[in-house]
């Protein structure tokens, strides 16, 4: 059976949402079709306003509405470090541990050779550039501590040599509160290499 | 039932919210397919031995008729700690785990090829391979899985080919030409010492690649303009070969190719 062609393009439309098969689809759309006026037009307005307000930033490409972003353009931000990070959730993560203090540079991805993907396929150039261009005094590279995140550390660390910039990386080792029997060899090798001074 | 064996790791990848799906070169039964639950939480202390090029020792789990096996353990034999160091360190070792990877049937033994991996990895982690090594290292892992192209006798005729006539190399067909049959098939025309040396590198490949200095033994070569023909024309036919006659990209390659100039 076929409803009406608007609410049919509409379950077809909704089946493409992750995780909506067509009996989901099919009660949200006899939602809507029941709902006010007043908020399906505000979502529909949402859902336009997410792919023509939303763009990457400038300078850092976060995701953002205004470029740059208000990261970028928070004076109280240390001015001379940038974090490198894979993604904007990433970010999102290590900006929820320390509000305010550090401005990001996103890659969005890591080098990966494996799946076909190079420096090219991520914003290293962008990063190189920035560094040169504001003066950057010191970088901290927070990819993830596995293949992908090390090589993509070492070639950032490469390119970035001949550059008069301070490059570290996120430490791996024991977690806050942890216990160290239940600790993997490798994390436990990472944490003796990493230790620092008490 | 329970599974023990060793393993190379050849691709991970996140899947869902906290599970890994991986491929896995095993010493006993070829390439499996795996899903390791709960892999991206920290809680489980095999997690991050799961990652590529790492040789591993593993338990799994297999329901019959099913197709991923379960990873309940593993653990570090010698870790791919090295590769990360450079980018073309990282794209060779990619190169070579898609070659195991991508010329392979699921549950194929080739110890032969588990030890090739290995051996080319842990150089690796040690040193940038140079081309030469690269090359030895290619026709090492085709000789493993029986598609060694012909370097002896013409892949048309069965005609043997002397030496000094081996300059006709049919990518599609796999190997060389003799001169009578090279006129009607397609192929290219190569310099004289080319194919007979990559024949002897491909012939010495029981060799580690750190044995053999890298220009001994090839012939026709007196100078580095000779070595860097050689290694272009050897390069052509090894792309060729792999992605016409074998039928296969890697994607790695356009990455590594990049920084062999
Ligand atoms: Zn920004
Ligand atoms: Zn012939």
């Amino acid at each position: 059976m076929y409803y009406p062609e608007p609410i049919e393009r509409l379950i077809e439309n909704m089946t493409r949402l992750p995780g909506i098969g067509r009996k989901t689809a099919t009660r949200l759309a006899f939602f809507l079709l029941n709902a006010k006026e007043s908020y399906v037009s505000e979502l529909s307005h949402s859902l336009l306003d997410i792919k023509d307000k939303i763009k990457l930033c400038s300078v850092c490409f976060n995701i953002t509405d205004v470029d740059p972003c208000r990261i970028c353009t928070d004076e109280k931000r240390d001015q001379s470090t940038v974090c490198v990070v894979e993604e904007s959730s990433h970010m999102m993560v290590l900006e929820s541990a320390s509000p305010g203090v550090y401005r990001y540079h996103i890659l969005h991805g890591v080098i990966n050779p494996i799946e076909g993907i190079g420096p090219d396929e991520v914003r290293i150039k962008e990063l190189k550039e920035r560094i040169e261009r504001e003066g950057i005094r010191e970088v901290i590279i927070a990819t993830n501590p596995n293949i992908e995140g090390n090589t993509t550390a070492h070639y950032i660390g490469e390119l970035l040599k001949h550059l008069d910039v301070k490059i570290s990386r996120i430490a791996s080792g024991v977690p806050v509160g942890g216990d160290i029997v239940y600790i993997d060899p490798l994390t436990i090798k990472s944490s003796i290499e990493n230790r620092k001074d008490i | 039932m329970l599974h023990k064996d060793e393993a190379i790791v050849l691709f991970k990848r996140a899947y869902g919210e906290s599970d890994k799906i991986i491929r896995l070169f095993t010493l006993t039964s070829g390439k499996i397919a795996a899903i390791a639950k709960g892999a991206s939480k920290s809680q489980k202390r095999f997690a991050n031995t799961l990652e590529p090029f790492n040789h591993i020792r593993v338990e799994y789990f297999e329901k019959f008729g099913k197709g991923l096996v379960r990873i309940d353990n593993a653990d570090i034999v010698e870790t791919n700690s090295g590769i990360e160091r450079s980018l073309r360190r990282a794209s060779t070792a990619a190169f070579f785990t898609e070659f195991a990877d991508r010329l392979t049937k699921d549950r194929e033994r080739n110890i032969d090829l588990f030890h090739t991996l290995k051996e080319v990895l842990l150089f690796t982690k040690q040193r940038e391979l140079s081309y030469m090594d690269i090359l030895r290292y290619e026709l090492k892992m085709l000789e493993t899985l029986g598609y060694m192209p012909n370097f002896t006798a013409c892949v048309y005729c069965g005609k043997n080919v002397k030496e000094e006539m081996k300059v006709c190399f049919s990518r599609e067909r796999g190997g060389i030409l003799c001169s009578a049959c090279s006129s009607p098939l397609p192929h290219r025309v190569y310099s004289a010492g080319t194919i007979p040396g990559i024949a002897r590198i491909g012939n010495n490949h029981h060799r580690s690649a750190f044995e053999v200095h890298d220009k001994e033994g090839l012939p026709y070569m007196q100078d580095t303009g000779d070595v860097k023909r050689f290694e272009r024309e050897a390069r052509e036919i090894m792309e060729g070969f792999i992605s016409f006659h074998l039928d296969v990209e890697f994607k790695s390659y356009r990455i590594l190719k990049s920084l062999m100039g």
